[in-house]
């Protein structure tokens, strides 16, 4: 057991020391900014496994947090100043905010079953993309806007470290949540609400804190997003960003943290690896048809996705190793009767 | 008077389009437990393979045929492909059908192009009547017809014949349906294309109603049709008219008085019918607390 878990450790430290070490050994401009989008987009999906994978509800209404998010920063950097201190007021700001507004969509609706949390959601985001489009003062609309970026972040190397750095805090902050007695308890509703409730456990309680928890988070990545594109528009609300975060969480494992982050990787680079493509074949141009396709399947054969079907994989294998050995000692121990 | 009038037609002919939206939800949801989230994807799909078939043989009739039937195959592909293998796991159907949903839309673009599409109303349908100062448009008058007569027709066929005495049994209990010697699967298969059928009618009526038909427009009325269904009550067909007709006069009306309002009312309506009435407003059954 102890040998398992430094063997993560060193997985840990080993994939943080290339990702670090990458950007000096290769510093072509394309690679850092799929990399800083595939980042930004893993804490977007981890956040949205904490809902999925950890606590067992779908929401559509994800893409309302990174919106938030994503329209604090832009529009505090837009109106006010551009400095370093004002953008990561602007995060807190947008944390803050997305939290307390998940809390409150979470009261309404986390009380109802399945199906109808997903409409909610999906309506209430519907709401919000309806506000950022119809409140052009500050929002400019479908339109969007263009800002000026921190003075240190317009050096793309460094904000790749920050994203980086960003994506290490979430990870190890979202691993000790989701491992956690309340983590665990998640759990236990994602297995049996009704078991968990009889319980003693106020599950609601419990979902909301689901709730705000991946809310904050999401928020986080859209202020980053926001300041990779130095641009925001209405799309940062739109069902698409839940979409990705959704396709991310199924394709990479849900319920495991690590997973989404693969998906985000193998989405990311799928994407711009396929829209080359399309320059050549113009079927490639309707990549989301291919995710789509993918995604059916990895729903009805792979509900685990990748990491959760090799972690079974593991599992059987070990599983076998343990047979074989107590089979094993059965037969020697049946001789030494003999 | 006059303003009231084109209002309330207005808002009834909207009201009728995503009655036919909704029924096949409402039907599909409350005989098999499945939210089909990729409804939207039917509709998009019956408005263009209806308008492109009208357009090639200059017949709204066959137009309308074609996206009768396209709906049905459809959802007859759906159905065995999609839903049979995630019967009564939830999560599993909200996330499949969504995946469906993408698809649907993304092959219209491949398919049919990605630009939208200009549609003309037949000739026969456009144009208005005048009565006194009131100026009704013929084809809203149709949209209106259309949707009484199939809310007619469907009406009867639940209450009167035998057929709709076997859904209405496998909505109330399809255990029981099923111990009565009822093939309820074979009934899931049917409810299912009827209600692929009715989303694909919706969409080609829509399609010269708006004047021009796009892919994403699938979404966009997949969501009214969810919130007249969580209104209406899950399971309820004339529970659905009432409501359908409930948010297109809403909305009609909102349009004309509260602009800024308009997108929102519905999802506001949504809501507050959610958290205060969860089963809807006229459902017929309990939701069974599993």
């Amino acid at each position: 057991m102890k040998n398992k878990l430094s063997l993560k450790y060193v997985g840990f430290f080993l994939m943080l020391a290339i990702l670090v070490l990458l950007p000096f050994v290769n510093d072509s401009r394309t690679l850092i900014i799929l990399l800083t989008q595939i980042f930004i987009f893993g804490i977007l999906a981890m956040s949205y496994d904490i809902l999925l994978g950890y606590t067992g509800i779908v929401s559509f209404g994800h893409a309302m947090f990174f919106g938030i998010g994503a329209y604090t920063t832009a529009v505090m950097l837009k109106q006010t100043d551009t400095t370093l201190s004002i953008f990561l007021l602007s995060i807190v700001v947008g944390m803050l905010l997305a939290g307390f507004i998940s809390f409150l969509v979470g009261l309404l609706t986390l009380r109802l079953k399945s199906h109808f949390f997903a409409m909610l959601t999906l309506a209430f985001s519907g709401l919000f993309l309806v506000v950022a489009e119809k409140w052009r003062s500050v929002t400019y609309g479908n339109d969007g806007f263009t800002f000026r970026a921190p003075e240190l972040f317009r050096d793309r190397m460094t904000f790749y470290f920050f994203v980086l750095a960003c994506l290490v805090v979430i990870f190890i902050a979202l691993y000790r949540f989701v491992n956690s007695p309340t983590g665990r308890i998640l759990i236990a509703v994602r297995e049996n609400e009704q078991r968990t409730k009889s319980l003693g456990y106020n599950t609601l309680h419990y979902k909301v804190i689901a709730s705000v928890v991946a809310g904050t988070v999401a928020s986080l990545a859209g202020s980053l997003y926001a300041v990779s594109l130095r641009f925001v528009n209405t799309s940062v609300m739109t069902m698409d960003i839940t979409l990705d975060a959704l396709l991310m969480t199924i394709i990479g494992g849900v319920g495991t943290l690590v997973g989404p982050l693969l998906g985000a990787g193998v989405i990311e680079y799928a994407q711009h690896a396929l829209s080359g493509l399309a320059r050549d074949y113009p079927i490639f141009e309707r990549w989301i048809i291919f995710f789509g396709i993918l995604y059916i399947l990895a729903v009805i054969f792979f509900p685990k996705g990748i990491i959760g079907s090799l972690r079974m994989l593991y599992w059987k294998w070990r599983l076998k190793i343990k047979e074989r050995k107590t089979t094993g000692a059965l037969s020697q121990e049946k001789e030494r009767f003999e | 008077m006059e303003l009231f009038v084109n209002l309330v037609i207005n808002g009834l002919a909207t009201g009728m389009l995503i009655f036919l939206l909704a029924a096949g939800l409402t039907l599909i949801f409350g005989l098999m437990d499945v939210l089909n989230f990729a409804h939207g994807g039917l509709f998009v799909w019956g408005a263009y393979a209806g308008i492109f078939t009208y357009m090639f043989t200059e017949s709204f009739l066959i137009g309308i045929i074609g996206a009768i039937v396209t709906g049905a195959l459809l959802g007859l592909i759906t159905e065995k492909l999609i839903i049979t293998p995630v019967y009564g796991n939830h999560i599993q159907q909200i996330l499949i059908t969504l995946g469906l949903m993408l698809v649907l839309q993304e092959m219209i673009k491949v398919v049919f192009g990605p630009n939208g599409v200009a549609v003309k109303t037949p000739s026969y349908l456009s144009g208005s009547w005048e009565i006194g100062d009131v100026i009704i448009i013929k084809y809203r008058l149709f949209i209106i017809v259309v949707g009484f007569v199939i809310f007619g027709i469907f009406q009867y066929m639940l209450k009167r014949t035998k057929i709709g005495l076997i859904v209405r049994a496998g909505v109330q209990d399809k255990e029981m349906a099923q111990a009565l010697g009822i093939h309820i699967k074979r009934v899931f298969l049917y409810v299912f294309m009827v209600g692929a059928a009715l989303a694909a009618l919706s969409g080609m009526l829509m399609a010269p109603y708006s004047g021009v038909i796009y892919a994403e427009m699938g979404m966009e009325y997949a969501i009214l049709g969810f919130i007249v269904v969580v209104i209406g009550g899950m399971g309820s067909f004339s529970g659905s008219l009432l409501a359908a007709i409930l948010v297109g006069l809403a909305g009609s009306f909102m349009a004309y008085y509260v602009p800024v309002l308009s997108l929102a009312v519905n999802m506001i309506l949504m809501a507050i019918v959610l958290i205060f009435r969860p089963q809807g407003l006229f459902a017929m059954r309990k939701e069974r607390s599993t």
